[in-house]
């Protein structure tokens, strides 16, 4: 019988599990529509942050409110809130791959939803570090875009890490130009949003990181068009050749 | 999330006795140390950097002196003077005005009264000071308001005194909530209707509503040529209230701004010294007197940290020389202890601008963005013990790899439904204004395109098969699901394709809580995965790797079939028909596959389903009829072969 094909979302998820897993990562998974708490108020955007605004997020009717998720970052708090109630100290280590939702006019590069990569390390004080983080992107990178793959820090801000910076990839393809990519967010986990999980940032530190998956994919295999994506259409999950490997 | 910011080399280069570097070196120093800028502009003699300000230091960075003191503290060289260093001298005072406000919305309020102001155009330094930034010049009294507040982040304004009623010569001033329907007409001509949530600055005497307190001045008391005497107010309002209320009114201004990225109240009075000093240069008035409210001034904070804390945020091996280099080159006051075991500590009292310092983590980031982010070497994770748990992934992705193994192929479609049990209050598309309760329908769209496209996708495959595997939102709860989808193209469907599927998946995968659903349809079928342990399916389990070649875009224009079948002599391979038919068709051909061979009388027949298409067009027989014409001679060409 004939194979069927996988969307490349998968693929690439495949990828992503198979890379941090080799580096102790696991994979947590949380619901796509959540509440307030889980989505802006424990990740330290507290009700006045200009992010909860309509413009950027999407509410239910209901009430209360509900929002489809606007960051993957709501599965950080329930992750750890989870394992504390199981008693199970850091360290932690997950990426969370998942659907979320924006509120802007799409375009060829933007889309109304999207897959996200969370990832989450979390250890005693000292352990997880800045450093760690670019050396974990930077391992990621190489293996996923090639062994030239270089990361760099640009400082940034977002209301759950502090540093928090932006994350270039320089990226080299045969008959490409080599740029830098802007890729992802990450930084620090804010000592609050730990102690809003009920980790006691006294004893313990971590990073995170999360960024868009379409567009690893968009660089990597060079697809024009973000939407794409969620189309439902199956001439663009036949654009690609799949082997196994 | 970030405001752009016009920044003006020339402007900043007032800063600095030395001579600054370019727009681009400036760019790219304040982007690796401090803030994106996205792009520089050459303007005359002058470069505009398009500064991209996010929230946490909006409250000082929104203004030439907050870029200068970062391009001062990033290339290490001295501002030749600072004006938030420079104290304030104490305003002389007045009892020709009186303000009274409201402090749920007022942090602090100075009101200034000047007599003799000519009111004329600006002269051409500060013109062009804010053309370069892409503000209009409108004359010298609300030019200097703005110049003001685009040096130092203070938004300010200047009213006709004459236009507000006194009290035998005292103005009496109230900024207080506006009245449920109450008007203002802006400078700009628009007339808002306020609610009780909105705060305007009023003529406490008559009543009047004068402007919208801290969005936008009134054109009522506007000023004009023949304006003599000014009212100049300088406010800190509430930041959440301003930003409700911008967003309510769908009005948002530079004062706006800057009032809800919470600038400190202090600056109000650095304000009022430079406006009252500039009106004074460029229009020749005099200062009667200031009047201060300052209900609550806040308390400095301060922030200690040690060395070691900042090197192990940062993962970093830094000495006590350089986190006192980093600080003082942000000018951040500190005083530096040694603690018993010989460490350094440092207590900073940030400025009150730097409200974005409050914790050790802020003293990290200060420091290792000034010595630069490129110094933090990458590090590998010290090692875990265990496996990693991906179980639950691993058992959805051992569905997708047991559907694809038996033909289908995975989509993915969006989540806003026209139906649903979960309605959104501000949906993007009006006609998909709920959440999808489930997957049927998305696959009934996709198998109905599916099928059009199907001879370019598939070939003559005789079936097509989809699924797609999400998360549903129905009212009692979110959770994954399945759907399968199924069409015939070639002969009558089976009605049984679905319902085999279903079968071999719960032979498969038994005990895992995969129900059989009540109804199984001919061409779509949902499955619930929400009392599916995935766990327990995931357990064990290595999901199949692929590799994907580059993207091959699809062409927008519709496709076209062609047959051609030829008898070919004994031993003639499948490879050098196609190979013929290839050579001769051209860049049109976008597919071929063989549906047809069979062998009679030391003959084989070969039957190829051509796709023509192209990326540019729509085809039409006149395309395409000499295109077979030449395929149908390429092959009759070849000894003992011929088109059927």
């Amino acid at each position: 019988m004939t194979q069927g094909r996988l969307h490349p979302l998968s693929v690439a998820i495949r990828d992503i599990a198979d890379i941090f897993g080799r580096m102790g990562f696991g994979i947590a998974m949380g619901p796509e529509l959540e509440d307030e708490w889980y989505n802006f108020t424990a990740l330290n955007m507290l009700p006045d942050h200009p992010a909860r605004d309509m413009q950027d997020t999407f509410w239910t009717k209901e009430q209360p409110a509900r929002v489809p998720r606007t960051q993957t970052s709501n599965v950080q708090i329930r992750y750890m809130e989870e394992q504390i109630k199981k008693g199970i100290a850091p360290p932690y280590r997950i990426v969370v791959p998942g659907k979320v939702f924006r509120n802007e006019a799409t375009d060829m590069t933007h889309e109304a939803q999207f897959f996200q990569c969370e990832g989450l390390a979390v250890g005693p004080i000292g352990t997880i570090t800045l450093a760690h983080l670019k050396g974990t992107i930077e391992a990621f990178c190489k293996e996923y875009f090639g062994e030239n793959a270089r990361v760099r820090f640009r400082p940034s801000y977002f209301p759950f890490v502090e540093p928090g910076v932006e994350v270039d990839v320089w990226f080299e393809a045969p008959g490409k130009e080599s740029r830098w990519l802007e890729v992802m967010g990450a930084g620090m986990v804010h000592p609050q949003v730990l102690k809003n999980a009920g980790v006691d940032p006294e004893q313990y530190q971590g990073f995170a990181f999360g960024g868009g998956l379409e567009r690893l994919v968009m660089v990597k295999y060079n697809v024009p068009d973000v939407r794409l994506f969620y189309s439902g259409d199956t001439r663009f999950v036949y654009g690609f050749d799949e082997t196994p490997k | 999330m970030a405001t752009s910011f016009k920044t003006s080399r020339t402007w900043l280069q007032k800063y600095f006795s030395e001579e600054l570097p370019s727009g681009e070196v400036l760019a790219d120093t304040l982007t690796f140390h401090v803030v994106e800028v996205d792009g520089v502009e050459n303007k005359g003699d002058d470069q505009i950097l398009d500064t991209q300000i996010l929230p946490d230091r909006a409250g000082y960075l929104l203004s030439h002196r907050g870029i200068a003191s970062e391009v001062a503290a990033a290339l290490n060289i001295p501002m030749s003077s600072d004006p938030l260093r420079t104290p304030v001298p104490e305003f002389p005072t007045t009892d020709k005005l009186t303000v009274d406000v409201d402090t749920s919305y007022v942090l602090r309020h100075l009101g200034a009264i000047m007599r003799g102001v000519r009111v004329g155009p600006s002269p051409e330094w500060l013109k062009s000071a804010l053309e370069s930034v892409g503000q209009r010049s409108i004359n010298n009294i609300v030019d200097a308001t703005n110049y003001v507040m685009l040096n130092i982040g203070q938004p300010m304004h200047a009213f006709d005194l004459a236009k507000i009623s006194n009290d035998a010569g005292t103005t009496r001033i109230t900024i207080r909530r506006a009245a449920a329907g109450e008007a203002v007409t802006v400078l700009t001509g628009e007339t808002y209707t306020l609610t009780v949530d909105m705060f305007v600055i009023a003529d406490a005497l008559s009543g009047q509503a004068l402007d919208i307190a801290g969005l936008k001045g009134g054109a009522a008391s506007g000023i004009t040529e023949a304006t003599t005497d000014l009212f100049v107010s300088v406010g800190t309002y509430d930041g959440t209230t301003i930003r409700k209320m911008s967003q309510a009114l769908k009005l948002w201004t530079d004062a706006s701004q800057r009032y809800q990225n919470k600038i400190s109240p202090e600056l109000g009075a650095y304000g009022m010294r430079d406006i009252l000093s500039l009106i004074k240069d460029v229009a020749g008035a005099d200062v009667e007197g200031v009047v201060d409210v300052y209900p609550t001034p806040p308390m400095p904070i301060s922030v200690s940290v040690s060395l070691s804390r900042v090197n192990g945020i940062l993962g970093t091996s830094y000495v006590s020389d350089d986190m006192t280099n980093a600080l003082n080159r942000l000018s951040l006051p500190f005083e530096a202890s040694t603690i018993s075991s010989g460490e350094l500590v440092v207590t900073i009292t940030p400025p009150f601008e730097r409200g974005d310092i409050r914790i050790p983590e802020d003293v990290a980031d200060e420091v290792g963005r000034i010595l630069g982010y490129e110094n933090v070497l990458p590090l590998e994770l010290p090692a875990v013990a265990g496996t990693p748990d991906q179980r639950a992934y691993c058992g959805i992705e051992r569905i997708k790899d047991f559907l694809v193994s038996r033909g289908f192929t995975e989509i993915s479609t969006q989540s806003f439904a026209p139906e649903g049990e979960i309605l959104l209050a501000n949906p993007l598309q009006a006609d998909r204004p709920a959440l999808r309760a489930g997957l049927r329908e998305n696959m009934q769209d996709a198998l109905a395109r599916a099928v059009q496209q199907a001879p370019l996708v598939l070939g003559p495959d005789s079936m097509l098969k989809l699924f797609e595997l999400g998360t549903v939102f129905p009212a009692s709860g979110e959770h994954l699901s399945l759907v399968l989808g199924y069409k015939g193209l070639i002969g009558k469907e089976s009605k049984t394709v679905l319902e085999e599927v279903v079968d071999a998946l719960l032979e498969a995968f038994p005990a895992c809580g995969l129900a059989r659903p009540e109804t199984i349809d001919t061409n779509v079928c949902e499955l619930s995965l929400k009392d599916v342990n995935l766990e327990s399916l995931g357990e064990g389990y290595l999901p199949a790797k692929l590799a994907l070649s580059e993207y091959h875009p699809f062409s927008i224009y519709p496709f076209a079939l062609r047959d051609v079948a030829v008898w070919t002599p004994e031993g003639t391979e499948e490879s050098e028909v196609s190979l013929a038919i290839a050579g001769a068709a051209g860049d049109l051909l976008a597919r071929m596959d063989r549906f047809d061979r069979f062998e009679k009388d030391g003959r084989i027949s070969y039957a190829f389903r051509l796709v023509f298409q192209s990326s540019e067009r729509t085809l039409s027989d006149a395309d395409i009829d000499p295109v077979m014409q030449a395929v149908t001679d390429a092959l009759n060409a070849k000894e003992d072969w011929e088109v059927r």
